[in-house]
């Protein structure tokens, strides 16, 4: 018995050691000899994508002899943390998927290669857009080639606007509030807006505050103002929140506090809601509904703030070579063929992205149809401006996590637009001061 | 009347080899059997220990991914950091009414269940089939499939409620704090009650039929037959069956993770949710410190209640 009651605390530990799971190891695979076996993992899967993704690196085979492609799929909700084990343990991968939000971390730590030399002369940098050749140069070194972007339009039931007594879409925040709050009918289960208030949902609150600031905004970090302070720190950023707020509280589901991408999308899909916000990958989504029909919606521009004027993140991702890599010339290559050409074409149509080649505004694929708001957009510069935000720093997903639990105490009546907008401010400044 | 010795049936237990001589033990013997249990040592500590052994030293380091320029000692700074932060400290207020909530309905109904299907009626091996289903699937599968039941606007639960006239307008189960709670332990009752009807299901199908006979020959009743024969011949299989399931639901984030991600405003954070949050935005060091003290506060758990559930005559 002494020693049974000896060993209870060891039992007893071995016992919490086991139910608590330990942390996974990298995956590696070994090189044959021989041929060049590369090894790419993506991030952003879903199966279409993937089954695309194959036959494009097929066309690559076949223009490559002795280079051989293996492209690993994980599930996109830990992806980003697997091509990060895969990263740290340095080896097991040579072409990734590289995001906005993962670039700044990937190449803070050294993981990712800066392809800039190898870059120079190719003919590919000519045929990007402004946006794209921008993304693939941020400040003077190459850790990513964009595949594509993914852009804010307005989704709209066309039918509801004008039962409403609209002539057309909303083309300002506020008038969107007006017809969001006509459309609104909780006895019929109709409401206005797909509003986000889950996973994400801060970045629609910032698109809107954005809208607000967008003459003082800093371009190259729109977080920032012209004048070094955060866009939080504006006063209009108040009013901005304060008219989302309206929007949630007047003209959205109650229940859409916790609406991520999934719902919010069914919602207007399920014809419950009249306005929503997404990106184009969406268009195939809402083509594919059984209760909206083709004649009932349309897209039009992001809305403008007062002034006038909308700020267009871009929000984008492409491909990159890890810096473990020993077939960093192949990669290269791969990376070059999947963003130039038929490849970069295809791949933007088929997962609906804005495109990343000027060629792409004479097709007529973009010019017609749900994609003409996107181009309309690109083609105004002045009153769609297009924005970078900082999401590549290392903090992004502790930012992002923080900022969407903040919206919820928004909008749930936790806490004031002024109070978030203060925290926001304190929260960046601090982390632009270096802490 | 209580139950004697002499009532039970005579078992005949195998005669015993008499032991003439202690085997002895040289240490060449003993070398021979530590090369034998070698692999297995060496494997169990490589996957297991050697892991558990780094994590908890991230716990006393600065181990952030996102800069691993600098990952020095820093002594019990994660720990303080965390013991000052709001949100951790709610998360263990969600945590013990997450524990709670589940354990004490997982309990009862797993057990009630278990005394339904311990009786032989028809399809029986069908309908135990049916019940254990639930424990084959995947608690995140699980999460995003009751997050669309618990839907304000599309959900089945609140169609079922107004078609039976319960409630007159929907309840936005996921947007409130305290409807959200309820959602994800009626979602992890669900879940859960399998295991306990499993597991005394299988300790209720050792008791020796001859005690309910005899029982029934004294003139108990069912309550007396549940209090004075059932519950007390499946004891330790009960207290380890609610020991073991303290700690898994402790340890379960993945069922909260798919259906509110924690949300609304981190109201349905656990500690584990929050530390898988934590790990996400790759603050190891501060993760692991909440590994530790998960680890730590679970082991002081199962010490005390093993110690306090000891049969009395060990005490003696």
């Amino acid at each position: 018995m002494r020693y049974r009651q000896m060993f209870a605390p060891f039992a007893a530990f071995a016992l919490v050691a086991a139910a608590t799971a330990c942390g996974p190891g990298p995956a590696e695979k070994a090189q044959s000899g021989g041929e060049v076996k590369l090894q790419m993992v993506e991030s952003l899967t879903n199966p279409t994508r993937t089954a695309l993704l194959k036959k494009l690196i097929a066309d690559f085979e076949a223009k490559n002899s002795g280079v051989k492609v293996q492209l690993i799929s994980p599930p996109t909700n830990s992806a980003d943390q697997k091509i990060q084990q895969m990263l740290q343990s340095g080896k097991g991968v040579d072409v990734l998927e590289v995001r906005d939000t993962t670039v700044g971390p990937f190449s803070t730590n050294k993981w990712i290669y800066d392809m800039a030399p190898d870059l120079k002369g190719w003919d590919g940098l000519g045929a990007l857009t402004e946006n794209a050749l921008k993304v693939t140069q941020q400040g003077g070194k190459s850790y990513m080639v964009p595949y594509g972007f993914y852009g804010l339009s307005l989704f709209y039931r066309k039918d509801l606007v004008q039962q409403a007594g609209f002539s057309g879409p909303p083309k300002s925040w506020s008038e969107m509030v007006e017809q969001a709050k006509k459309i609104n009918d909780p006895a019929k289960n109709r409401y206005g807006y797909s509003f986000r208030g889950g996973l994400g949902g801060a970045g629609n609150a910032i698109t809107v505050i954005s809208g607000y600031v967008i003459d003082e905004i800093n371009k190259d970090n729109a977080f920032k103002l012209t004048n070094g302070k955060t866009i939080f720190s504006s006063p209009k950023a108040v009013e901005a929140l304060n008219l989302y707020l309206d929007l949630f509280k007047s003209a959205s589901p109650p229940s859409s506090v916790s609406w991520g991408y999934p719902e919010m999308v069914q919602g207007f899909t399920s014809g419950t809601t009249g306005f929503l916000l997404q990106d184009p990958e969406v268009i195939a989504t809402v083509k594919e509904s059984k209760t909206i029909k083709e004649d009932q919606w349309g897209t039009a521009p992001l809305p403008v703030g007062p002034t006038g004027k909308a700020a267009q993140p871009l929000a984008n991702a492409g491909w990159g070579v890890a810096q473990g890599s020993t077939h960093k010339k192949e990669a290269v290559e791969l990376v070059k063929f999947l963003t130039s050409g038929d490849a970069a074409m295809t791949f933007s149509k088929e997962n609906s992205l804005v495109p990343i080649l000027k060629s792409a505004a004479d097709d007529p694929y973009f010019k017609d149809g749900p994609w003409a708001s996107y181009v309309a957009m690109n083609s105004s510069p002045d009153t769609y401006v297009v924005v970078t935000q900082p999401r590549g720093v290392p903090w992004s997903t502790e930012w992002g996590n923080k900022a969407d639990a903040d919206v919820q105490k928004l909008i749930t009546g936790k806490a004031q637009p002024a109070e978030i907008l203060k925290s926001w401010d304190e929260y960046w400044t601090k982390k632009w001061a270096g802490n | 009347m209580a139950l004697t010795e002499t009532d039970r049936p005579v078992r005949q237990t195998p005669p015993r080899r008499p032991v003439t001589r202690r085997r002895q033990f040289t240490g060449r013997t003993a070398l021979t059997l530590f090369l034998f249990m070698l692999p297995a040592i060496a494997f169990v500590g490589m996957f297991t220990y050697y892991p558990l052994a780094n994590g908890i030293s991230m716990a006393f380091r600065n181990y952030n991914l996102n800069d691993l320029s600098d990952t020095s000692w820093v002594g019990l700074k994660n720990f303080s950091t965390l013991l000052h932060d709001e949100m951790f400290r709610g998360t263990v207020k969600n945590s013990l009414i997450w524990v709670a909530g589940s354990l004490i309905p997982q309990f009862l109904i797993g057990f009630t269940m278990a005394l339904w299907l311990r009786r032989k009626f028809r399809f029986r091996g069908a309908y135990q089939a049916l019940v254990f289903f639930p424990w084959a699937v995947s608690g995140f599968l699980i999460g995003i499939l009751f997050r669309w039941m618990f839907n304000g606007e599309f959900g089945v639960v609140n169609d079922l409620l107004m078609k039976t006239h319960l409630i007159s307008t929907p309840v936005p189960w996921l947007a409130d704090a305290k409807y959200a709670m309820v959602a994800v332990i009626v979602a992890n009752v669900w879940y859960g009650v399998t295991f306990f009807a499993i597991m005394i299901l299988a300790a209720l199908q050792s008791v020796p039929e001859e005690l309910y006979e005899a029982s029934a020959i004294d003139g108990a009743g069912k309550v007396r037959t549940l209090f004075s024969i059932t519950i007390p011949s499946i004891r330790t299989t009960l207290a380890l069956t609610v020991l073991l399931r303290v700690i898994w639901i402790f340890n379960s984030p993945e069922l909260i993770f798919g259906m509110t991600g924690g949300g609304p405003a981190n109201e349905t954070h656990i500690v584990t949710s929050y530390m898988i949050q934590v790990t996400q935005e790759g603050d190891y060091g501060r993760a692991s410190a909440m590994g530790v003290m998960v680890v730590f506060v679970l082991m002081l758990f199962a010490i005390f209640y093993l110690l306090s559930i000891r049969p009395r005559k060990a005490m003696r």
